[in-house]
Order: structure tokens, then sequence, then C-alpha cells
């Protein structure tokens, strides 16, 4: 069970109460529009967690964690529809295995508040060599999206897919973007994040809620709140086809398929989506595990997965190159199953099963990311609300499901074998 | 079979052992307050057993790659594989194969008994086929290929290779497209009929489970075997490198590098107080909190992935250094010569002091999951420990432990693998 509470416009505290884990975990989310401000935001969000105001320096900042028994401290960006999200987190050890008595908890949540509010500042900057060290350490770290080639593929159908809608831009920006930022547009985006963000602060663990509360409401009373409204585009289907691909010097290709579910917003048929997905290309028992990778030996694997605050479907599979074409006839030929009913009443049995199953979390940071999820929804769930909505779902619902199902776009790492090139002394 | 209660006052936890009359070992951890529970049943066989161990006290060399087929392989039966028996249940099912065991796993909320019957069952009934043998190749091909094209596996196996000659560390746990392609129905029966034995065995649980319930419901289903299971294979091999650099090229955003010091072992393990050790003494002196790490940030030489860590297991330890950077070469000299720093004059007692407390708070923390739990008792059982030592051996660690590990960063043990964006 979670308690909801408001700590100022658009700033919501979810609190799950229990001593039954032996860390302590705290995300404040913050979600806005992903536009041209996507860099300054990412910029922003690692300056904020280098360093602050009450601890200027890298090293006595990470030093200050350590002797809280490793807490760790820190930010990252996400997306979620077509808002970027911005993150910041600290995990800790309860006070109840400290060994000296020392109270863990209260100084992390202190510093995380401190993070955001009370940075490392002078004169409106953050410091010029400061912002360039990030600025490096972002293109490098954008620039290494490159070595894992399955979730690269992913991040080039998406960019390929959603052209011409918020989804479709790198959450951090990119790497134009991160070198043209200026000092003054971090500072702005500092600004503009307090003033306009929508805040979701999750908490799980050994926390009172109330103090959690009162400690954002004090730091928000000052700013003049003006919380911005997100609206993700939705489209129905996928209308212009295409097929990107790109070579690498690699041993085995990346497919993905990008689908429109024709959902209209995330809580559109939302039940059928995902057990219809789920049957489609989740579990061992799907259709994809069962025909692509166990009958037919065409890959390790081969899956799908529903972006649902954006009503997309991913299928991805690792294959060789020259097997494209069975591969996606062979996805094809099991997405046609699906609207013609052909899986049995075990799969959906087990499908619902193994959904519900996936929904007992059992850990701080599973059940903070759960609840994190509904960052842009106004009804918050438990994961047994969920789980009982999976019962429901017919076959034919199902079917109808995969029916709407529509291929938008198609893009493929093709591997290019190379002359082995290893250099020995 | 005598069940006994392993308690650690201030983790406020306990986990029971029993050892199986056939030598299978039994160790549960309950969490009431969970919903889930997390089993493991394992096989101190991995991708390092490049021997079968004959009758007649002979070792003949198998396939590379040839435990993690089994792994795949074991899943099959007559009738329902496992995958299909699981579904029944919700459990989600699974399996590993590292260096050292493999391991078959399931985690779930709902029908454990269920669940652990199945677990037990198709663990214990092997079904190859030669045909079913062939269809599995194209799958685990696709699985090494895959693996290939990850530049950290790639790194890591290149470095392997530099430090080690004729130690199965350095292959890919999975093989080899050619090597995999030698394995057949027999040579899987025979291996199976060798090394999985319950006396070569753990069955680990954690979560919401009665241990008495567990420890009656495991003992009836153990099959017991016969055989001993032959020793394993060590041999100490050369404190030297083979090779001091190797790099390869491969489409990366940026150079990387692994730097790796392995150790010279006189015994197959190094124990569970020296890995602990090496650890706080690798986080003393490379870790965030360290001058080094921000001096070498400020000047550009490293990325917030720059880390230091022990690879350790049967018959290898390696102390790896690694992360990404323009110039590999500069970063390595820096950070040899602040271990040649630390040899000379010592280790910040400071920063000992606060790895140390970092480590305890990880570790304690890693109780929180019953898979990480469950894990856990698999890795300490294998090496030879008892349920808490992990926790023991940390309260126990102080800075001479820790310095001694510097002795072990030598120059000739040493390797560096870089590998190139191309």
């Amino acid at each position: 069970m979670f308690v909801l509470k408001s700590a100022a416009p658009g700033v919501r505290v979810i609190s799950v109460p229990t001593d039954k884990f032996k860390t302590n975990i705290i995300e404040v989310s913050v979600a806005v529009p992903l536009d041209e401000n996507a860099a300054a935001n990412a910029l922003l969000a690692s300056l904020l967690t280098r360093t602050c105001k009450a601890y200027p320096d890298f090293s006595k900042l990470n030093a200050k964690l350590d002797e809280l028994y490793g807490a760790s401290l820190g930010s990252y960006v996400g997306k979620t529809g077509d808002a970027q999200v911005i993150s910041f987190y600290v995990t800790c050890l309860d006070d109840r295995f400290s060994l000296d008595g020392e109270s863990i908890t209260k100084e992390c949540l202190k510093l995380l508040a401190g993070m955001i509010f009370e940075p490392n500042i002078k004169n409106n900057s953050f410091g010029k060599e400061a912002l360039a060290t990030e600025k490096r350490l972002l293109v490098n770290s954008i620039k290494a999206e490159l070595d894992d080639k399955q979730t690269y593929a992913l991040k080039k159908c998406t960019e390929l897919m959603c052209a011409n809608e918020p989804y479709g831009r790198p959450e951090t920006g990119t790497v134009e973007e991160v070198e043209s930022v200026k000092m003054s547009e971090v500072y702005a985006a500092w600004k503009n994040l307090l003033k306009i963000g929508r805040f979701h602060i999750v908490a799980v663990g050994n926390f009172d809620v109330d103090e959690i509360t009162g400690l954002f409401a004090g730091k928000f009373e000052k700013i003049n709140r003006e919380p911005c409204t997100i609206d993700t585009i939705f489209f129905k289907k996928g209308l212009h086809f295409k097929r990107g691909v790109e070579q690498f010097q690699m041993k085995q290709g990346k497919l993905v398929f990008g689908f429109r579910t024709g959902m209209e917003n995330s809580n559109d048929n939302y039940y059928a989506e995902k057990v219809m997905v789920d049957i489609f290309g989740g579990g061992t028992y799907s259709k994809l595990f069962a025909n692509v990778r166990e009958k037919m030996s065409l890959a390790y694997y081969c899956s799908a997965k529903l972006i649902d605050s954006k009503g997309i479907v991913f299928v991805q599979s690792g294959i060789d190159t020259d097997k494209e074409k069975a591969v996606s006839t062979a996805i094809i030929n099991q997405l046609d199953d699906m609207r013609t009913g052909k899986f049995d009443d075990e799969t959906v049995a087990a499908s619902k099963r193994a959904l519900r199953e996936r929904l007992t979390l059992s850990t701080p940071g599973s059940i903070c990311s759960w609840y994190k999820s509904f960052i842009l929804e106004d009804e918050i769930r438990t994961p047994e609300e969920i789980a009982d909505g999976y019962d429901k779902v017919t076959k034919e619902e199902i079917c109808e499901a995969a029916m709407k199902l529509s291929v938008d776009k198609i893009y493929m790492l093709e591997a290019v074998e190379s002359e082995v090139e290893s250099v020995e002394d | 079979m005598k069940i006994k209660e392993y308690r650690d006052e201030k983790l406020g936890e306990s986990i029971f052992c029993a050892k199986h009359p056939s030598g299978l070992e039994i160790r549960v951890a309950p969490k009431l307050e969970y919903d889930s529970s997390y089993a493991l049943f394992a096989v101190r066989f991995g991708s390092v057993d490049d021997y079968i161990g004959k009758e007649d006290g002979t070792y003949e060399k198998i396939p590379e790659g040839t435990a993690h087929f089994l792994e795949h392989k074991l899943f099959e039966s007559e009738e329902l594989d496992a995958f299909e028996l699981f579904a029944k249940t919700g459990a989600q099912a699974n399996a590993f194969t590292s260096f050292d065991y493999t391991a078959y796993l399931f985690k779930g909320s709902e029908n454990i008994e269920t669940s652990l019957g199945y677990l037990l069952d198709f663990v214990q009934s092997p079904y190859f086929t030669a045909e079913t043998v062939q269809k599995e190749q194209g799958i685990i091909g696709q699985e090494i290929r895959m693996y290939q094209d990850l530049p950290d596996w790639e790194i890591l196996f290149n470095l392997l290779k530099c430090l080690y000659k004729d130690n199965p560390v350095s292959i890919d746990i999975a093989g080899t497209q050619e090597s995999i392609a030698k394995i057949d129905d027999k040579l899987l029966y025979s291996i199976y009929d060798t090394y999985y034995n319950p006396s070569n065995m753990i069955l680990s649980i954690a979560g919401n489970v009665d241990p008495d319930a567990i420890f009656s419901q495991v003992s009836k289903a153990i099959k017991r075997k016969k055989k001993d299971v032959p020793e394993r294979r060590f041999s100490p091999g050369s404190p030297k490198a083979v090779s001091g650099y190797i790099e390869e090229k491969l489409p990366v955003g940026k150079k990387m590098f692994m730097l790796g010091f392995k150790e010279d072992l006189k015994n197959p393990e190094v124990s569970l107080q020296e890995e602990l050790a090496s650890n706080v003494m690798l986080e003393a002196l490379f870790g965030k909190s360290t001058p080094f790490f921000k001096k070498m940030l400020d000047d550009g030489l490293i990325e917030m992935d720059f880390g230091a860590s022990l690879f350790n297991g049967y018959g290898y330890s390696v102390a790896i250094i690694n992360g990404s950077a323009d110039d590999p070469e500069k970063v390595v000299s820096l950070v040899k010569a602040e271990i040649k720093n630390a040899q000379k004059n010592g280790l910040d007692k400071a920063a000992v002091e606060r790895a140390i407390k970092k480590m305890y708070g990880m570790s304690i923390r890693g109780f929180d999951s019953v898979g990480a739990t469950a894990n856990l008792q698999v890795n300490l059982y294998f090496s030879g420990y008892k349920p808490y030592a992990e926790l023991e051996a940390i309260r126990k660690l102080n800075y001479k432990a820790v310095s001694e590990r510097l002795s072990k960063l030598t120059e000739e043990g040493c390797a560096l693998s870089v590998i190139i964006p191309g």
C-alpha cells in the first residue's frame, strides 16, 4: 500500500512505508516536455549530483557517501511518453544496521534535497570547468550507446519511427545539442525545472511521509509554481512504412520491428494490449520464443515489448544478417496467428499467471520503479489492482488488440564480417 | 538429516542448513515477510571444467562450452519441457552457466512446492537425443555471436588470454561455433552422470518458505548416486603474463581499456578474506572518494565508468582496473604509479576504513533480495563457506589484511587489453 500526499502544486509524494527491507530509497522525478531543452536538462542533472553547496568538493561528497555505509546518490534521465523525466535518487542502509547507531537515512534525505535545491553555484554559474567536464562525460556516454548494439538498434528504430514526435528525440539531447549548451541555459534549466516541472517523489522504506512532504513543501514554498501539462501524441496506425539500415563489422545482425498499437492514451485497452504482447513475445510460452527460437532455431532472443506511455510495440531479435527475410516472415506469421486466434487457452492462462507474477515486487528498487512509472498519470495504482485487471481479458480482446497492431518501421543493423584485426605484442 | 540454524543477530535473519545422505547441501533462508521465493539447484561444474574425469583416474579433454550446452539441454524432456511445466505455476524459470558452476532456478510467489518439485525433477531427468542436440547448436551459435558483439565481454576475454596460458577461464563460457559442433548426446550423458551428483550440488532457497517443509520435500526427491565425483583439476601455471598487451578493433563509441594483475595462485582459490581485502584495497586506491579519481576526471583522462575490482574463482584471480579513455596508456601509467606509491608508502588509512564501511553496507543490503540471498549461498558453499561467512569476514577486515593484498599487484603478472573504435 502507498500513501499519497501533495507537497506543492504539481508535487506529489508517494510513500510506501515498510521496515521489511534493509535499504531505504527515495527518488525525486520531474517530468517536462521533451524538447530542445533536453540537453541542458541532462547536463543540469549531472551537475546537481556531482557536487552541492554543502559538499562543493566531489571527493568529499563521495567520502561522505562511503561513510554513510555506501549510500548512493545520483541522477539519470529517461523518457515517458513525450516527456523527458529527470530522476534524482538516494539509496541507503536503514539506520537499524549502522554499527555505531548513526542516523543514515536523515542525512541522506538532507543530501538529496540539498542536491536539488541548494546547488554549488556562484553568480548564477555552476563553474566553467565543471560544465566542460559534464559536457565531455555526457558526449562520451552518448557515443558509448553504440557499444550495445541491441539498445542502439532500438534507439535508432525509435528515432526513425517518431521523427516527427517529441518521443523521437534522444532523452539527453544529441551530441551537437550538448556541445552547444551555454552556462546561462543550464542555470535557466534549473530555475525552469523547479518552476514548471511535474514532480513525483517516491519513497520506499523506513520514512515518515509527513516529514518528507514537509521537507519538500518547505523547499518549494518560495517558488512560484506553474506546473506544465504534457500531452503525448498517439498515432493510430503506422502510415509510412520504411526500413532503416546500417552496417557494422560485427558478428550478429540486430533486427527491430516498430509497431503502432492504435492505443489513444496510455490506459486505452491497457490490459488486453499487455496480455496480447506477452503472448506474442513475452515469456518462454510466447509465440516468438516457441517458434522463432525453439522451433526454427533462428535466434537466441526474439521478444516483444509494449511501451504503454506511447502506444508502441517493439520486437527485437539478434539474427544472421542473411536470415532477415526468414525471421521477418516468421514474426509476421506469428502475428497473424495472434490475429486469428491460433493460440490455446493454456497459453493465455500461462501469460496471465506470469504477468501477475512479475507484479510481485520484492525489492525496494522495483517497488520504487513501479510507482515512478505513474509520473504522467492522474491515478496511481497498486500492482495488485493491475494484476486483477489481466484476469478479465478475453481471447477475443487479445485478437482484436493484435488486429490493431500495424508495422510502422523496421530497423536493421547488418553484420558485415571483417578480417580479424588483433594485435598482440 | 541434521538441521543446523545459523543466525546473524545484527541482520536479524537465519539460514538453515542440512546435508542430505546423498551429499546434497540444502540451505534455506526464510523471509516470511516476503511474497516471493527464489530457488537454485546448482552443480559445481562450469566452463573452467574443460576435462572429464574418468573412472581410472585419468582426464579427457571435452569441447569448450560443454557445461553451458548441457545447461540448455537439461530443460528438455521426453514429454513437457521445463519451461512448459513452470508456465503452469507462473514461476519464472531460468538457468545460467558461470566459470565455476551451473545453476537452474525459479522465482515465484504461488505454488512454491509445485515449482520446487519441477526444479528438482527436471534437473534430475536428463533427456538428450542427436536431434535435439543439433537443434540447439543454432540457438547457442546465435548466443555466442551476441556475446562476441559486446565489447565488455570481448575486452575481458582478450585480457584473460594475455594473462593465462592453457587456463579454461580465458575461453568464452558458451564455447565457439566450432567447439559446440563437436558436442553430441553421448558426451552430455557422460558429463551428466559424472558431475550431476548430489554430493557435487546444492539446493538453495530464500523467501516465503518453511524450512522443515523444504527439507522434507527435497529429501524425498533426491536420487542418490553411488559413484564419487572426480577431483577438479588445478595446475598453478606461471606467475608471468603470456603477453603484456592486446588490442582489438570493434565498432564502439570510444576507446576502452582493461588492466589486469593476475595473482600467482598456490591454491586453486583465494580465500574469502583475501577476496574482500583485495576489493577494499582497490576501492581505497581508485574509488570515487579518492583524490586520484578526482584528478583523473578533472584532467579529462577517465570517465565515470572508471573502476576496479577483483575477478576471481577456481584457478584464477585477477585485480582488474577498467574504464573508457582517449589515452589508455597514459591512464595505465598513472594507475601503476599510484599502485607503486601505495606499495612504498602504504594505503590511506581513512580510505581503507571508508571502503570497509561501504562494503559492509552493501553486503547487508544484498539480503534485501531473495535472489541475491539464495545466489550468495551457492557461491559460499562451492568455495567451502558457511552461510554468513561473508559478513563475518567483512567485520574482521582491517588495515593490515587489506595492505597485504597490495603485494599481489605485480608487473610480471600484468597485461592491458584495449578496444579501439573501428
